[in-house]
């Protein structure tokens, strides 16, 4: 299931230079990257967000979207494929469906703001932001977790261990003979 | 204590300092060879580790570029810390266990070593020690600069350092630093670490109760101030724009596994299962030392908005503006200390990968074998490199900082697209090629130099090394995909498959 593994990410790398592209050759807007603070030299505003987003906001969405899946993809990739039971790649479902609910939640928020000028806060910040602060670092627990947790069933499992090491005795058998 | 603030935060900078000394000396009686000085002879503790491979993600720019960056550009620069969680889980399963069994089995000293072993070739060994020298000299010239720029900010509020120059500040750092680093190699740079990750941690966490009580409101008065004076600055993509803040997730993100300096400390720890309790251990550690960015820069773009604090004159001056501000004395010293220590032990870190790489990898890549007594060259080279790093620091500020700008581009992002497809991908993928690396590290420094080179802007804030990464990516999975299917030693096909 997960063989191919290496090709969905070819694959997402190469739609991810695509979207760069098609944003490096959107109509722009002055404020793209912020412009200089009128009063504070060295602070740098953003100004009419809507208007930033108004060219990019589906590519953007999109980019990241699809970075939030490369990012479980290379997880998969790190894990030896004997041990990519249907037990982790559900887990790792998991994870990117968490990831890409954040992102979604954060961005959609954002949206609201733009188009509304209000927002609640959070623990201190902004809705939007505080998804983007809590939650995106949050998002990837759950990979944390399966790493931690998981890690004599998927990632060096004892069986793993005793074949690295006779493999270790192996090669130092070799030396010796030579 | 505020009459002695000044006195304070010398007195922590030079207890500090005589502390660096002394685990120099104490390292150097643990140094036997050349594989103590590179990789700590692998025996290393999980916390040593962990509290090692966070602070040094972590150099003088979390504590002064990092504030400087949210006063200048707001919540663009949160990416840079949110993408923690999954940058070290990408770490940790991509290069963690891979890079320690090959260390092990080939008796790797560096990156350069272990590449060798994946692709069986002198060619990417050769490449990859290119890559870290170029880009240890801008780091370190960087890094020296900014240490002695501090010290001299220091040392001037006192009476007897009133008119201390530049240069002085050059040597004094540089010396503590050559002394400790060729005394001690790697050994004294982790253990330096270790006292790094725990101020940062304790500082973290006072900077934030320091900074929640500057306003009534907390911080939710502040972010409520920031965001009446320009909304786009406090919303998730800050004033730099969505591109430019998405870049960062993805370099900063998948870049971690991509740096030299922090994926070498994968190879040391002394059992492999203690990976499982490193990766949580170095996020937390992270996470707690993140927060003195985040509040610090947040709070002085508040106070400076709302006239409490008079407008900084470089956004850089945001963290020591707080600190001689709003921070007790003792805090103010304790993170000063914190900053030297950031400084110090990500150039030893950087000391040491350049120096693998100038006696023990490019030597091999050339002429089939490393130097002769590496543990003494290791050495020479060391206080040769340290000495160049100065003398280009103190010509950048100077004379010229072109030179150092353009190595500087040498940074994080040049490291991430050019190592990480390579090493994170590569340790992974048995399909990987020679001639796959080979074109993804020369696309990816091509491109980083070009578009420093040139000065190109790319529209909507997007980055030249994001281009690079996603560039050299592509190329490298392309080519290998095109390329024969490279065969293997026994040995390293039978690593890939565990």
């Amino acid at each position: 299931m997960t063989r191919g593994i290496i090709y969905w990410i070819f694959a997402i790398c190469s739609l991810m230079g695509i979207i760069l592209l098609a944003i490096g050759l959107a109509e722009t807007v002055p404020n793209a990257g912020g412009l200089p603070h009128p009063e504070f030299p060295g602070m740098v505003v953003g100004e009419d967000g809507a208007a930033r987003l108004e060219h990019i906001g589906g590519l953007a969405f999109a980019f990241n979207a699809l970075l939030l899946t490369l990012v479980v993809c290379l997880a998969i990739l790190g894990v030896s494929e004997r041990h990519r039971s249907p037990k982790f790649v559900v887990a790792m479902a998991v994870s990117l469906v968490i990831m890409l609910l954040i992102w979604w939640a954060m961005f959609s928020t954002h949206q609201e703001f733009l188009r509304t000028g209000e927002t609640g806060y959070f623990m201190g910040f902004p809705i939007p932001t505080a998804w983007q602060m809590y939650g995106t670092w949050l998002g990837a627990i759950p990979l944390v977790a399966i790493y931690t947790l998981g890690f004599r069933h998927f990632i060096f499992t004892e069986a793993d261990e005793a074949e690295f090491n006779a493999l270790l005795k192996e090669c130092q058998q070799e030396e010796n003979q030579d | 204590m505020e009459a002695y603030r000044q006195e304070i935060i010398v007195g922590a900078v030079v207890i500090y300092m005589l502390f660096c000394i002394v685990t120099g000396l104490w390292a150097m009686r643990r140094t036997h060879d050349s594989s103590d000085f590179f990789i700590a002879g692998r025996g290393l503790g999980p916390i040593v580790v962990a509290l090692a491979l966070f602070s040094s993600t972590l150099s003088g720019f979390g504590f002064v570029g990092g504030p400087g960056l949210v006063y200048s550009i707001g919540v663009s620069s949160f990416w840079m810390v949110v993408i923690s969680s999954i940058g070290y889980a990408i770490g940790f399963f991509l290069v963690a266990k891979r890079i320690r069994m090959i260390a092990e089995l080939r008796d790797c000293l560096s990156l350069p070593d272990v590449v060798a072993a994946r692709y069986s070739s002198e060619a990417v060994r050769f490449l990859m020690a290119v890559t870290i020298v170029l880009g240890v000299m801008g780091y370190l010239a960087t890094q020296i600069l900014a240490m002695a720029v501090v010290m001299q900010a220091i040392l001037s509020g006192t009476e007897t350092f009133a008119d201390i120059g530049l240069v002085s500040c050059v040597v004094i750092s540089s010396a503590v630093l050559i002394f400790y680093c060729v005394t001690g190699g790697i050994i004294a740079s982790v253990y330096t670490d270790v006292v790094q990750g725990a101020i940062m941690i304790v500082a973290g966490s006072l900077i934030l109760m320091t900074a929640m009580s500057v306003f009534e409101g907390g911080m939710q008065e502040a972010t409520s101030i920031i965001l009446a004076d320009d909304s786009e600055a406090m919303m998730p993509f800050g004033a730099a724009g969505v591109m430019a803040s998405l870049g960062w997730f993805f370099v900063f993100g998948l870049g971690l596994a991509g740096q030299p300096h922090l994926i070498t400390k994968m190879m040391m720890n002394k059992k492999m299962t203690d990976n499982r309790n490193i990766l949580p251990m170095s996020l937390f550690g992270y996470v707690m030392a993140a927060l003195l960015w985040i509040s610090i820069g947040i709070i002085m773009r508040a106070a400076v908005i709302d006239g409490v604090v008079d407008p900084l004159t470089l956004p850089d001056d945001a963290a020591s503006t707080f600190l001689s501000v709003f921070a007790n004395p003792l805090l103010a010293g304790i993170v000063f200390a914190g900053l030297f220590a950031a400084i110090m032990s990500t150039s030893d870190a950087f000391l040491n990968i350049g120096t693998a790489a100038i006696i023990h990898d490019i030597p091999k890549a050339v002429r089939g074998h490393s130097v002769k007594n590496e543990l003494f060259w290791a050495r020479v080279v060391t206080v040769l490199l340290a000495t160049v790093a100065a003398g280009f620091a103190l010509y950048s500020h100077f004379a010229d900082a072109t030179l150092v700008a353009l190595l500087g581009a040498f940074g994080w992002g040049t490291f991430a697209a050019s190592i990480f497809p390579v090493v994170a991908v590569g340790l992974n993928w048995r399909g990987a090629s020679v001639a796959g690396a080979v074109t993804a590290i020369s696309a990816a420094l091509l491109i980083n130099f070009s578009v420093q080179l040139a000065g190109i802007v790319l529209p909507y804030g997007i980055s030249g090394p994001l281009v690079a990464f996603i560039t050299s990516m592509v190329l490298f999975i392309g080519v290998s995909l095109v390329t024969k299917k490279p065969v293997l030693a026994k040995d390293i096909d039978r690593v890939m498959q565990i």
